[in-house]
């Protein structure tokens, strides 16, 4: 096999200058073009992904809803969340810029491997973060509204009624939920799998 | 100044520019992809040139930089349309090139290592551009030690995959 494998080398080295070549014009060409390359579609996604979230954990505001209730006292309690909520989206931020810049093709292949994903599963981590956010407030919402709002308070004496409720809110949030996760595993499927394949690959070299 | 960079750039890419074809030859088949991935690397290699600081050889730098192009950052694209359209004759070896065994055997051997995975192709790359395992190691980001053992289990693959 050796001597087989020399035999490779050996056309490999007699090839080597028979490739048609490139001209300083097409070179000047070529660096004036866009790159495809995964990273650049990975900024955009998160970058998209970050805007749509940060839009719905605004949108999703229920200090007028508490103001209509005169509920003054929780309005206070919902406002420090909202801070709270500024400042966890300040921080992943952060994180995903510091990721970002990490990413460095000169690094090793490993280490760049590791970075990309790296980056990405800071962008993974705050949708989870804004959709556990949504769940959690929509059953803490639930829960406050049929306690405080008195038209509620009268269906629910009906446990009938209160069951058909809780089991339509659970059904909606797992069906959420449940979207989620399977975008997630397209965008991964189809954007990362070869980036996996090589990573795991590398990883198991030195296993 | 940022002229200069450009230049200087565009000058040693073009007398370096067979590391980059070598390495199309092997994580591409067929001329578009070749000019797509060459052209990736290109803008990858040009990215990153402010921060090339002269310390190692222009090659050695575009070695790493086009590896790791080719296995992490490229997609096959759908950008043929967009890509420069260079003058090219086939990159290719034809088949009528080969004739006598030894060819045959060559020809054979350049598919074989057309089935491997995208690392086992660094390796085997790396190799027959006869650097060093410490080289090997770093680049990849696996020990040296790994790396032999590694490049011995695809030699053993290869002979598998030609004598079945």
């Amino acid at each position: 096999m050796i001597e087989e494998l020399d035999l490779l080398k050996k056309d490999w080295k007699k090839t080597e200058n028979s490739f048609q070549q490139i001209t300083e014009v097409d070179i000047y060409k070529m660096i004036h073009k866009n790159s495809s390359s995964i990273v650049k579609l990975i900024l955009i996604i998160s970058i998209v992904e970050v805007l749509i979230w940060t839009f719905i954990s605004i949108f999703f505001n229920t200090d007028d809803y508490l103001k209509n209730m005169q509920q003054e006292n929780l309005i206070d309690l919902f406002r420090y969340l909202t801070i709270f909520n500024y400042g966890v989206i300040a921080v992943f931020i952060y994180f995903f810029y510091v990721n970002y810049k990490n990413i460095s093709v000169t690094n090793s292949t490993k280490q760049l491997m590791k970075d990309i994903l790296k980056t990405r599963k800071t962008v993974k981590y705050y949708v989870w973060y804004n959709l556990g956010m949504i769940v959690l407030s929509s059953i803490a919402g639930f829960i406050l509204a049929f306690s405080v709002d008195p038209k509620l308070e009268q269906i629910t004496h009906d446990p009938k009624v209160l069951v058909i409720i809780i089991c339509v809110l659970t059904l909606f949030l797992l069906i959420l939920v449940g979207l989620f996760w399977l975008f997630y595993r397209l965008i991964y499927g189809t954007l990362l799998r070869r980036l996996f394949k090589n990573y795991t690959e590398l990883k198991k070299i030195d296993l | 100044m940022s002229e200069n960079l450009e230049q200087s750039f565009v000058k040693q890419l073009k007398d370096n520019q067979n590391i980059i074809h070598k390495i199309c030859r092997l994580y591409t088949s067929g001329e578009d992809a070749h000019k797509d991935l060459f052209q990736e690397i290109t803008i990858q290699l040009w990215k990153a040139f402010p921060k090339f600081r002269g310390d190692s050889k222009f090659s050695t730098w575009a070695y790493r930089v086009a590896l790791n192009t080719a296995i992490t950052l490229y997609r096959k694209s759908t950008r043929s349309i967009s890509t420069v359209d260079y003058e090219s004759k086939s990159y290719f070896i034809s088949q009528e090139d080969y004739n006598s065994d030894e060819e045959d055997q060559i020809k054979l051997l350049y598919q074989a290592v057309h089935q491997l995975n995208d690392i086992e192709k660094a390796l085997i790359f790396m190799y027959l551009e006869d650097k060093d395992y410490t080289e090997i190691a770093e680049t990849l980001g696996i020990s040296e030690v790994n790396a032999r053992v590694k490049m011995n289990r695809i030699k053993g693959k290869l002979k598998k995959i030609l004598n079945p």
